[in-house]
């Protein structure tokens, strides 16, 4: 039997293009909702193509390895209606652990820091994608679900519906849904935390499309009305070039695990530790961070982002 | 879809976003109001540091930031700001002010619009301390 998934996410393109000029009209008429300006807004753009473009030319890697665990598998589950349903609900999950990781992972970082790059929260930051995903090789958090009988482009498929659901939730446009979407689905609010640099909201609310992981899995923190996410980086990059954007904290690793005098240990470390890390302990990571900021706001303590530390 | 189709949608697409939102004023560059606007954008950056003095330029679009450590420049780029602490910038005079370049993949370059006064006093400071 020949099996064939539509590539949704090419087919979303007039979607995603359409959504824009609405949002852009949104917030000229209205005077909030957001910001654009329009640089930044080239720039997402840009890397949103471009990632379209790695997936043409580095795709293949990434499919082979499925293909040849498909081989490998005796298991199939076929493709009737709650096969695809549970598929794209346990893909959620595989992409909650591949975020996750790809915040606390400085080698899968180095892939996800440009969509943290933009200081704007709008529907181009969506489209501000990787390049370089392919050498994180996260490839690999799929292969037990091709190993249990999901079909390679059933999986595929799943996670293409995946990023779809993501492009709506980077709008500051809507602000709360109801409360009982709130609680089971990822939305714009959950979603603004996770985009903010305020110490309250680094690395929370890796979900997808289910917030009910960041809830299993203790990284959950609500959109606070009195701390407003401040989108960006800890430290913002200070370019719209897309190369660098694509490749600036790569570079980073090579400069520090490349530096004379460092212990194998160390130049791993500078690969694998969260971002942050240093062999001298001269840069912050993510609970350092959030510790200082509790000394200079201890009012702050106890409060959501803050809960683990004393 | 065709691969045709879909490079006719990503360039018409970026293309088109990108002259509405020219059109609409949204390439215009923020400038800072005042030292104090400056000195915020530069503890967005640097939360802990201790600014022991602000100068603002006349152009508004940077500041030079002395910390009781070290000195830095804060500047916008867009309507967003960037900061950067400075450790020994190659610093070059141009027409419209000066050029620094730092090793820093991530903001290789900041240009600065100064007057010629400003560019002296900026220089001095910079050369003297960085």
């Amino acid at each position: 039997m020949t099996i064939s998934y539509p590539d949704v996410v090419s087919l979303a393109v007039p979607f995603f293009i359409a959504l824009i000029l609405i949002e852009l009209a949104w917030i000229t008429i209205t005077k909030r909702g957001g910001r654009y300006e329009t640089r930044d807004a080239v720039t997402s753009l840009v890397m949103g193509a471009g990632n379209v473009a790695s997936g043409i030319v580095l795709g293949f890697i990434a499919w082979g390895f499925f293909m040849v665990l498909w081989d490998v598998t005796p298991f199939d589950l076929g493709h009737s209606w709650w096969i695809i349903a549970l598929c794209f609900v346990l893909d959620d999950l595989r992409y909650y652990w591949v975020h996750r990781f790809g915040h606390k992972v400085r080698w899968v970082w180095a892939s996800h820091v440009n969509h943290h790059s933009s200081q704007h929260y709008n529907l181009t930051t969506a489209l501000r994608q990787t390049w370089t995903y392919t050498f994180t090789f996260m490839m690999v958090v799929r292969a037990p679900l091709i190993l249990m009988g999901f079909h390679p482009a059933m999986v595929l498929f799943c996670g293409g519906l995946n990023l779809i659901y993501q492009f709506w939730i980077h709008t500051e446009a809507i602000n709360k849904l109801p409360r009982w979407f709130e609680a089971v689905m990822n939305t714009p609010s959950h979603h603004r935390a996770h985009h903010g640099r305020n110490a309250r909201y680094l690395d929370c609310n890796y979900a997808g499309v289910l917030i009910i992981w960041d809830k299993m899995f203790g990284s959950f923190v609500p959109e606070q009305d009195h701390d407003k996410p401040d989108y960006g980086l800890v430290h913002n990059i200070g370019t719209f070039n897309p190369l660098r954007v694509a490749f600036h904290e790569w570079v980073g690793i090579w400069r520090d695990a490349s530096k004379p005098g460092l212990t194998l240990r160390d130049r791993l470390m500078y690969c694998v530790a969260p971002p942050g890390w240093s062999h001298d302990n001269s840069r912050d990571m993510a609970d350092g961070i959030k510790a200082k900021h509790l000394k200079r706001h201890p009012e702050d303590q106890g409060t959501p982002g803050f809960e683990h530390l004393s | 879809m065709p691969l045709e189709i879909l490079l006719v949608l990503v360039v018409g697409g970026i293309t088109g976003i990108a002259i509405l939102s020219h059109s609409l004023g949204l390439s215009k560059r923020r400038a800072f109001q005042s030292a104090d606007d400056a000195q915020a954008a530069w503890q967005r950056e640097y939360p802990s540091s201790s600014v022991t003095d602000v100068i603002l330029s006349q152009s508004g679009y940077a500041a030079l930031v002395q910390t009781r450590r070290s000195i830095g420049v804060v500047w916008t780029m867009g309507d967003d700001t960037c900061a950067r602490i400075l450790r020994s910038p190659k610093i070059a005079r141009v027409n419209t002010g000066l050029r620094l370049r730092l090793a820093d993949y991530a903001a290789p370059v900041i240009k600065l619009e100064l007057s010629t006064e400003e560019t002296a006093l900026w220089a001095a400071k910079l050369e003297g301390q960085s």
